[in-house]
């Protein structure tokens, strides 16, 4: 069976509420677009692979501004450098996987989190289409990217 | 409201559309609105009496989650169906607003005048009232000699007004209408799909804004993408894309797709 749409929103549910959590519920969304051609990549983003009851991808792409300020309002000050805001991308990306295995258990089988700048190191099948949902907060912009593939097809 | 206004969602929707509470009908209208749909058709659209529609329109307004999309002059004429007017010759005024918003149109005294364009070649829908008559060039009548006395010149009276007489059924001065024009390799009855009101009708399907756009993906998923990439479609906005989808094959894919997930047929009304 293919993944209701309930649980395939709640890639994006889950990781819309924790953002919200950090920055006081300042988090505003942008209409989200379905992509045909091309993956949407800011400058960090944090990665997981699905496997089991849905196959393909999640991940969180955010400006580098967007990660400074996450970093700043847990309680740090300066300027994030690049290490921190792949911190706060791996923390993030992090949240999503224990809260996706905690709710799909072993139906649903996640990578580790791979975190990267700008593209990634190994090239990302592009599914037949990906969902993008755009977050901005203080005028920075994330990306949450669900690219799901073959087993919601031939499931269904 | 007059029926004719079109509507499309705003920003503000868009940002409070996750908090907005209202009955599921209420969100049937307000997901119809797609900015190229009048508010009847929309409320037809949704299953809706226009009596209904109306009031509940008014309360999107005041909150700021719809605004009325002023059309084109080449969409209104889209609209009534004639297609590619450039091509019968006829002059076309760039485009300008033709539906002002309701709160900056005066009430007009008078009728309207006549726009500086040659009327264009529509006849694809029987207009609801009957057509004014016109203009006509009317070649000026030969001043007719009048004898003059020169003791006792005639004061000339002036020239009386002459009203064109009314148009015969089918003048031959006036434009043929483009759907009596032959149109031998034109296949007949090709529509032309409206994503936007596509997405919105899969969205209506589900109870929640957020659900619907989700299984609006998974319909996407399953219609071949280069087939959308072949119309120029490389994604889809979920809220008011503009694209117009003429392909048969994307078409029926779509309508597949629709099928095989929602177990939905799409509506007329996806159709421009």
């Amino acid at each position: 069976m293919p993944l209701p749409e309930q649980d395939i929103h709640y890639f994006i549910d889950v990781t819309l509420t924790h953002l919200n959590k950090l920055t006081g519920n300042e988090i505003t969304l942008r209409s989200p677009t379905i992509e045909f051609q091309s993956l949407v990549f800011s400058a960090y983003t944090g990665l997981l692979h699905l496997k089991g009851t849905a196959e393909g991808f999640v991940y969180i792409t955010a400006s580098q501004q967007f990660l400074s300020h996450l970093y700043t309002v847990r309680g740090n000050s300066g300027r994030a450098a690049e290490e921190n805001c792949r911190e706060v991308i791996g923390d993030l990306t992090g949240h999503l996987a224990q809260n996706v295995t905690k709710r799909f258990g072993t139906t649903l089988k996640l990578s580790e989190p791979r975190v990267f700048s700008t593209v990634p190191d190994d090239p990302i099948e592009m599914p037949p289409a990906v969902f993008v949902q755009p977050v901005v907060w203080r005028k920075e912009h994330a990306y949450i990217v669900l690219g799901l593939a073959s087993a919601e097809l031939s499931a269904s | 409201m007059t029926g004719t206004e079109i509507y499309k969602r705003t920003p503000t929707y868009e940002a409070e559309a996750r908090s907005i509470r209202i009955h599921a009908p209420q969100w049937k209208l307000l997901l119809a609105y797609d900015g190229q749909r009048t508010l009847s058709e929309v409320a037809l659209s949704a299953e809706m009496a226009y009596a209904e529609a109306v009031p509940l329109t008014q309360t999107f307004l005041e909150n700021k989650w719809i605004a009325e999309e002023p059309i084109t002059l080449d969409q209104y004429l889209k609209r009534l169906g004639a297609k590619d007017i450039t091509a019968t010759g006829a002059v076309v005024a760039p485009p300008v607003v033709l539906h002002d918003p309701e709160k900056d149109k005066p009430k007009p005294s008078a009728p309207p005048a006549p726009l500086p364009v040659t009327p264009p070649p529509v006849a694809a829908q029987p207009p609801a009232t009957p057509p004014r008559p016109v203009p006509v060039p009317i070649p000026l009548p030969v001043p007719v000699p009048v004898p003059v006395s020169a003791s006792a010149p005639k004061p000339v009276s002036a020239p009386t007004p002459v009203t064109p007489p009314p148009l015969p059924a089918t003048p031959v001065t006036t434009p043929i209408p483009l759907s009596a024009l032959p149109m031998p390799d034109k296949p007949a009855a090709k529509r032309t799909m409206k994503l936007s009101a596509v997405v919105d009708y899969i969205t209506s399907l589900v109870g929640n804004v957020s659900l619907g756009q989700i299984l609006v993906y998974r319909v996407f998923l399953r219609v071949p993408p280069e087939l959308l990439l072949a119309e120029d479609i490389a994604s889809v906005h979920l809220s008011g894309d503009a694209s117009l989808i003429n392909g048969e094959k994307l078409q029926k894919a779509i309508a597949d797709a629709v099928n095989a997930v929602a177990k939905k047929g799409l509506p007329d009304s996806v159709y421009a």
